[in-house]
């Protein structure tokens, strides 16, 4: 324990100076990250000044669902950068030099890069939003309540996580996955800034079975808010995030560990 | 049991194959063709401990992909390959721990930092005890002669500086065997010579493993004692150098420079190459000319200045075994 502490410090200490060498860079790169979403939040909030609610939800339960999003992403993006990344990285054969070293691959390709701007921009906006919702959603927390939400959030990074490494696993065999990712991943996400409930039976079927967005920050909302509009749907989901995650991870590191005999490297 | 062992190890590679023309790319979107490329077809050889073996052939050989299995990234589809009781692709993590590895041609240095932050990173990683880190990294400095540049970024060091941290780097967890894939690619003589010179001396000092693969025959005259070619995907050469040319060479040349600009007139069997000014080569069979009769024949015709014998480079002989002709 005590050396995989040391070594991950140390890959943290080595990216923490290779950013350092572009201050500026590395602060500019967040702020862009944090304006780029805020967007999206911006054009939610004025729609619904006009509009006071979507299909029951408000303004304030809205920023809510919305800052699961970001906190499970700026969260999701520290640990699974690499995968995101990984077409790449089998491309450029730089996956052989993971090879080639005493330890997991996979723990090797979350640990040596992280993606902070990305993690910094929307993490913070997802503090942000939060801290700006949380009170005013009539939640009365309670320590079980806080301790459900940590529980969710690290749900919605396995979730978000595990589809990350699918989609790396995949690269053994088509060696180029970006697109299937943009589909899949990015597209879908910008429907799980809206309650699933608003949307068409397939949209909410890809939602919660294909790309299972709504498990990240629908659901878990709900298990707070309790909108009417749950009653659409099994009453358990609202509390299966955790589970969710923690299956669907490791049904992907099955099939990650499956496909990793099929890594065929690069030519030089 | 060898150190090293290779037994009849085959693998082959599914490429994709394009079809030509905009109908073709369509008909490749839904409906992929594949073709089977065998990459190495049953190769067989051992390596003793502290040996030091080149191991060449053209591009696309299968050099590359065997030393890819020998150091547990890739799986062969048969055969088996043993190292020192390790089979790499199996128990990867123990096994690559005993090696090192330098790509010519990707660094495995963090590009925007000091050097030495490197070195730091991978003694966590080997979790290699201090005081053979500290050992390891003075004796590297002073051999490779790094002190000039080992507080540089990475991105400030020449190309030779770079190799040579980048060598320092495979080797700073004390491997029993190193692979060195075109470790001199690109780098100056001067450059080359020290490289060299170093390897040669860790294999002295160490009793370290050598593996080598290359385009530059100059990097294995001066390094190794033994060649493995591979064409094809299958060992066509294995023995020493001097080995290959008994075997491959019965072309001698004679470089003769005359007084005068003159005709040669044709000889039976002799093939004439002009050289500069006065000088002709003559390129012939041991076996099919005797070279007394030959120069006899020169020296009473012609008014010679100069003449001198040479065996062909080795260069020349590895190109004749690549065409096969």
């Amino acid at each position: 324990m005590k050396d995989i502490a040391n070594l991950v410090g140390m890959y943290m200490k080595t990216t923490a100076k290779s950013w350092f060498q572009y201050r500026v860079d590395t602060v500019l790169k967040s702020l862009a990250v944090f304006l780029r979403e805020s967007t999206e939040i911006i054009v939610i909030y004025f729609t619904l000044l006009k509009f006071k609610e979507l299909n029951g939800w408000d303004i304030y339960e809205m920023l809510f669902l919305y800052s699961l999003i970001f906190l499970t992403y700026g969260i999701m993006i520290i640990f699974f950068t690499g995968l995101r990344d990984f077409g790449s990285t089998v491309r450029s054969g730089s996956f052989d030099r993971f090879l080639l070293r005493p330890r997991g691959e996979l723990f090797q390709i979350i640990f040596v890069n992280s993606d902070w701007f990305a993690a910094v921009g929307h993490g913070s906006l997802g503090v942000v939003l939060f801290l700006v919702s949380a009170g005013r959603v009539g939640i009365s927390w309670t320590p079980a309540l806080a301790l459900y939400y940590i529980f969710s959030i690290a749900g919605g990074v396995l979730i978000q996580g595990a589809v990350f490494l699918f989609l790396a696993s995949l690269n053994f065999f088509l060696l180029e996955t970006g697109s299937l990712k943009e589909l899949l991943y990015y597209n879908m996400r910008r429907f799980a800034g809206y309650p699933i409930s608003i949307f068409h039976r397939f949209i909410q079927f890809l939602m919660i079975y294909v790309m299972p967005f709504a498990f990240v920050n629908y659901f878990p909302a709900q298990y707070f808010l309790r909108k009417s509009d749950i009653n659409a749907f099994p009453e358990i989901f609202m509390h299966i995030t955790p589970a969710v995650g923690a299956v669907m991870y490791l049904f992907a590191y099955l099939f990650w560990r499956y496909s990793l005999r099929f890594y065929k490297s690069s030519g030089n | 049991m060898s150190f090293i062992e290779v037994s009849k190890v085959s693998k082959t590679f599914r490429v994709s194959k394009r079809q030509a023309g905009v109908t073709g790319m369509i008909a490749n979107l839904f409906v992929p063709k594949y073709e089977k490329r065998k990459a190495v077809k049953d190769v067989s050889f051992s390596i003793n401990e502290g040996e030091m073996v080149g191991f060449i052939g053209p591009n696309g050989a299968g050099k590359s992909t065997t030393i890819k299995m020998l150091s547990g990234i890739l799986y062969p589809d048969s055969g088996e390959i043993k190292v020192d009781g390790y089979i790499p692709y199996k128990q990867r993590k123990s096994y690559v721990s005993r090696i090192g590895v330098v790509f010519g041609q990707k660094s495995q240095l963090q590009w925007d930092l000091p050097v030495i932050d490197s070195f730091e990173l991978l003694k966590a990683i080997y979790r290699v005890p201090d005081k053979v880190y500290r050992n390891n990294l003075e004796r590297f400095t002073e051999m490779l002669d790094m002190n000039a540049f080992i507080n540089q970024p990475v991105r400030q060091l020449s190309l030779g500086q770079r190799m040579r941290a980048d060598i320092a780097a495979a080797l700073i967890h004390s491997p029993e065997i190193v692979f060195f894939d075109e470790p001199t690619i690109g780098v100056d003589v001067v450059g080359k010579e020290r490289i060299r010179n170093f390897i040669r001396e860790l294999n002295r000092q160490d009793n370290v493993t050598m593996i080598f693969t290359t385009h530059d025959m100059q990097d294995i005259e001066k390094t190794c004692d033994r060649l493995i070619i591979i064409d094809e995907g299958s060992k066509v050469y294995d023995g020493s150098l001097q080995g290959i040319r008994k075997k491959y060479s019965t072309l001698r040349q004679l470089d003769v420079e005359f007084a005068d600009d003159v005709e040669i007139q044709p000889i039976n069997d002799v093939k004439i190459v002009n050289m500069e000014q006065n000088k002709k080569r003559f390129v012939f069979e041991s076996r099919e000319v005797r070279i007394n009769e030959l120069m006899n024949t020169l020296l009473n015709k012609y008014n010679v200045k100069d003449i001198s014998i040479s065996e062909p480079e080795i260069e020349s002989i590895i190109r004749k075994i690549y065409n096969r002709d």
